[in-house]
């Protein structure tokens, strides 16, 4: 086969890919758009193996579908609490993959740069693509995989991290090594001298140095977040995942893997500003960590928490009309999404007016909420988004909030000194009665005490989520 | 201190400010009871029953008066009750001062304190002693109750074995507390009811209790109930032809018009005249809670049932409530002990008389001397809700202004960053040479195409759209693939060990997101 077919097989991917992209703008769509991703991979592997170039396809294929056992196994087993974990280590995947590839690519152009011209001619594949480039290509070839290989390293040890946060094994609080941001800084700069280095040199020294260095960066940066902010990490992870792939596209001078690169990278890159947006936060006060902001004395807050039972709280129930529940990344801790929806089927059941409202940092991830309660059936059309039911908790009986904190709470309202001041928030305070379900008394991931816990029609209904939504419902019919 | 009631002399009066279980009410506040002999006789409350429950029963009226400091009673009193009032007596009752001129100051020329119930502000508050509206609320109940006395026929539609039997049509003038009342007995009695008032906000509530409201042809500023404390005023000579017109075109229809229009300190407006009662059927039922201020019905006699030459029976009774007096003597009388409660904060059993407090204030028109009629406007608002206050609106032209400006912003926005980019794509151009071009040229497209479509991901799926970009960005795996096939034995482990994670990636990030999307249901 020829590079025309190849070529074309590309684009008809590459279009796929979008419609797959632009599909998830609605839930009966995104089902459809699935299918346009996974015929596009199809196409763009297809095409590969059998294209110029390729050798080796049945070893690929073999370790194609080695992988794919693996990956079948993950996705079918995930509880969708674990979802952001498992995005994170898929997004370590195609940072890890990301720097193979470019010391691949390291590695054949100085084989090729070593060869004459007669054996030039002989090469087959990559390397015959190597070899036709002249001075000037090969210096961008460097900066291209260099690029690659940076963002990937940095996107590989950052999910890793992130992925130890998300999963508990590493602690979530913010940490830095002594030196903060200067560590950071330096190692930045390192892999910049080094860049300058391997343009001239072409050396493995460099390239080395810089790995390492990026290696450094992406453990760091992401030990310094805290866990609140995981959301914006990982979309922000998965943009670089997107950029390490477009970078390699460019040293491999393969369309298909830029657009994908772009296409992924800038998603990432929209999440991320989403994110951010919904908690009034810089991007960059994001990635340096850590709740910095405004500093000053914080109002002090008077009153106490009046905790409830679940008798209380199901005779309240009883007699609501219209209930709201906010659901937070407590609920996904406790797995205590069948319970929730359990009680959301039986309060419509009796007639009632049951809507949820998603935050939209609720949880770990983009959209973590509205996946957990899909899992659960919770049907999507009586989940809303803050702006579209923020105004209705005037007029809302119930408000129920398993495990959510920073984003119910009012001081990012009232207080100008919280360090959350002026994030958007669910204004839960504003309905006549307010449920908290909550382990203890402690602070949220952010550590800010919340003030909603002390109002007067604010009862706190201690305990894991999950237990006590059961109790609840053995007392509701 | 000593709490007296009188019994009523009106004739046909039934109704007694004071029942025995509002008798111990009055005891927890520290009061003691009295009563005039036979005072409850009328509305079923026997003296044995006063005595029951500890009120004191006294033989005659002067006798009373002489031994209390607070008179209540329903009606407004006669000038020989006020002639027997001493200095610093009060007493509680309808007084009606606007229309009792004379009697006021006879109360005056005795300096007691007089409260009246009818001069209770309509405020929040004071709702649990607005006698008007709990007598109101009986009233219209009662004139359901009378009309369907009057009417040979049943309210409710019936498809029987005997035949179909058409539902009564009910038209109901009026949506204060009466008409309200009204509307409700008569939608639970089965009629279908329409209901007309000229404050627009009523409709909700007429609707809220289940009957049509009916809406005029007519353009102009409507008037605003809460303006007037929850009354209605007077209406423009436009607006009540509009509104006549309506009612002679619904008059033939309507089985029984119930109407209740009243204007504070004004002749009840005529609303239903002579050639409406001519268009209605025979057997219908004018009921006229408006007689006692002329009736809003050109042929209502107070306190009389008339027939119109067709057949129309028009009912201008006055005594409704009186009607049914044990209710309202409850009702009634828990009004006067919410006032004495207002009057005793302490439940110490002394009066305050606090003239500082809206509702006292309102409802006292004589008091230590002096005549306090009319009241200063209270300080709190009427109960109605406040209209929204409404955003000025915005001529065409002004609105075309801002459009225009809002474009332009957005053109000198756009094109600023398109020059920016545009600029940095040339001088990359300048220098790069044209195999990265190309490549380039394809990436910011590629970007821009992102950014096209990503904004338009629903929100709930952002999860789902970071799995299948994780997915996508697997294609990484073409890098692998195209080098594995090539050079060392480093070389080929490298890009296998890619292979073989972009598989995972692949298969799991797809997998999944199907997964994920498959749970979102519709309910």
């Amino acid at each position: 086969m020829d590079y025309g077919f190849t070529t074309a097989a590309y684009v008809v991917a590459a279009i796929l890919f979008i419609l797959s992209l632009g599909g998830l703008s609605g839930q009966e769509s995104a089902k459809r758009a699935v299918w346009y991703g996974i015929t596009g991979m199809a196409l763009a592997v297809v095409a590969t193996l059998i294209g110029p170039g390729s050798g080796l396809w049945h070893a690929s294929i073999i370790l194609i579908l080695l992988g794919g056992a693996i990956g079948y196994q993950l996705a079918t087993k995930v509880q969708m609490t674990q979802m952001p974990e498992l995005v994170a280590a898929m997004h370590s995947l195609v940072g890890l993959a990301a720097v193979f590839v470019g010391i691949i690519a390291h590695i054949e152009l100085g084989r090729v740069m070593a060869m004459g011209d007669a054996e030039k001619k002989a090469l087959e594949g990559f390397a015959a693509l190597l070899a036709k480039k002249d001075g000037v290509e090969i210096s961008i070839l460097r900066v291209e995989l260099f690029l690659g290989v940076f963002i990937g390293a940095i996107t590989f040890t950052g999910s890793v991290i992130a992925y130890g946060k998300l999963a508990g094994s590493v602690d979530s609080a913010a940490k830095k090594l002594p030196g903060g941001h200067f560590l950071n800084a330096a190692a930045a700069i390192i892999s910049l001298v080094c860049l300058v280095w391997y343009f001239s040199t072409g050396g493995v020294a460099p390239l080395t140095i810089m790995t390492i260095a990026a290696l450094f960066i992406g453990y760091h940066l992401i030990m310094g977040i805290g866990g609140a902010d995981m959301p914006v990490v990982v979309s922000m992870l998965n943009s670089y995942s997107g950029w390490a792939a477009a970078a390699i596209g460019f040293s491999l001078g393969n369309d298909l893997l830029i657009v994908v690169g772009a296409l992924v990278g800038s998603s990432g890159a929209i999440l991320s500003y989403i994110m951010c947006k919904a908690m009034n936060r810089q991007f960059v006060s994001v990635i340096l960590g850590g709740f910095g902001g405004p500093q000053g004395e914080s109002a002090e807050i008077e009153g106490e928490q009046i905790a409830i039972d679940s008798d209380g709280v199901a005779t309240a129930l009883e007699e609501a009309d219209s209930v709201i529940i906010v659901p937070g990344y407590g609920m996904a801790v406790a797995q205590a999404q069948q319970g929730v929806a359990e009680l959301t089927r039986r309060m419509r059941a009796a007639g009632k007016e049951v809507r949820f409202a998603i935050h939209p940092v609720a949880g770990r991830l983009p959209g973590h909420m509205n996946v957990l309660l899909a899992e659960a059936k919770v049907p999507y059309d009586i989940v809303m988004e803050m702006d579209e039911i923020n105004d209705d908790f005037p007029n809302t009986d119930v408000v129920i909030i398993i495990g959510s904190n920073d984003i119910v709470n009012p001081a990012a309202q009232d207080d100008p000194n919280s360090p959350i001041a002026g994030m958007p928030v669910l204004e839960v305070w504003k309905a006549k009665q307010v449920f908290v379900s909550k382990r203890g008394q402690g602070t949220g991931y952010s550590g800010i005490e919340n003030p909603l816990f002390y109002k007067e029609n604010t009862r706190m209904f201690y305990g894991d989520a999950k237990a006590s939504l059961d109790d609840l419902l053995t007392k509701i019919t | 201190m000593k709490i007296g009631v009188l019994k009523e002399t009106f004739p046909g009066e039934a109704r007694v400010a004071l029942t025995p279980a509002s008798a111990l009410q009055q005891q927890k506040l520290g009061h003691e009871c009295f009563v005039e002999a036979g005072a409850g006789v009328a509305a079923q409350f026997s003296d044995a029953d006063f005595i029951a429950a500890g009120v004191t029963v006294c033989a005659t009226a002067g006798e009373l008066i002489g031994a209390v400091d607070v008179i209540a009673k329903v009606r407004p009193p006669t000038d020989e009750e006020v002639d027997q009032l001493g200095k610093g007596q009060t007493l509680i009752s309808f007084f009606y001062p606007a229309q009792n001129e004379a009697l006021l100051e006879r109360a005056k020329g005795r300096s007691a304190t007089v409260i009246a119930m009818d001069m209770v502000p309509r405020i929040s508050r004071a709702q649990k002693m607005d006698a008007l509206s709990s007598m109101a609320n009986i009233a219209g109940y009662r004139a359901v109750i009378e009309a369907g006395n009057n009417f040979g026929r049943f309210f409710t539609g019936q498809i029987t074995a005997a035949g179909k039997v058409p539902p009564a049509k009910v038209l109901i003038i009026g949506g204060g507390v009466a008409g309200l009342a009204a509307v409700g007995t008569s939608t639970s009695l089965g009629a279908i009811t329409y209901a007309f008032d000229v404050r627009p906000e009523v409709a909700e509530q007429v609707e809220s209790m289940g009957a049509e409201f009916v809406f005029l042809d007519f353009e102009e500023e409507q008037q605003d109930g809460a303006a007037t404390g929850g009354y209605a005023s007077v209406s423009s000579p436009e607006f009540r032809e509009a509104q006549l017109k309506k009612f002679r075109e619904i008059a033939p229809e309507m089985d029984i018009v119930i109407s209740t229009a009243l204007i504070p300190g004004r002749d009840a407006p005529k609303l239903w005249l002579e050639d409406m009662v001519a268009s209605m059927k025979a057997g219908s039922v004018v009921v006229d809670l408006a007689a006692e201020r002329g009736g809003n019905c050109d042929l209502t006699v107070m306190d009389e049932k008339v027939v119109s030459p067709n057949g129309v029976t028009i009912i201008g009774y006055t005594d409704f409530p009186s009607r049914m007096g044990a209710q309202s003597s409850e009702l009634y009388s828990t009004n006067i002990r919410h006032m004495m409660a207002d009057l005793t904060p302490e439940k110490d059993g002394v009066v305050n008389h606090n003239m500082e407090d809206d509702v006292i204030r309102g409802a006292t028109i004589t008091h230590e001397g002096k005549i306090t009629f009319p009241p200063p406007p209270p300080k709190v608002a009427a109960i109605a809700a406040k209209p929204k206050a409404s955003v000025p609106e915005l001529t065409p032209e002004e609105k075309r202004a801002e459009e225009v400006a809002a474009f332009k912003a957005q053109t000198k926005n756009q094109v600023t960053l398109l020059a920016v980019g545009g600029a940095l794509l040339l001088g990359v151009g300048l220098v790069a040479p044209a195999s990265f071009m190309q490549h380039f040229i394809v990436f910011v497209l590629s970007v821009f195409i992102g950014f096209q479509v990503i904004w338009g991901v629903a929100h709930s799926l952002h999860t789902p759209l970071m799995a299948v970009t994780n997915a996508i960005s697997s294609i990484i795996i073409l890098g692998a693939l195209m080098q594995i096939g090539s050079g060392s034995m480093l070389v080929i482990i490298l890009a296998a060990l890619s292979v073989f994670m972009a598989g995972i990636n692949i298969f799991g990030g797809f997998l999944v997101t199907r997964r994920m999307l498959a749970m979102f249901q519709k309910s």
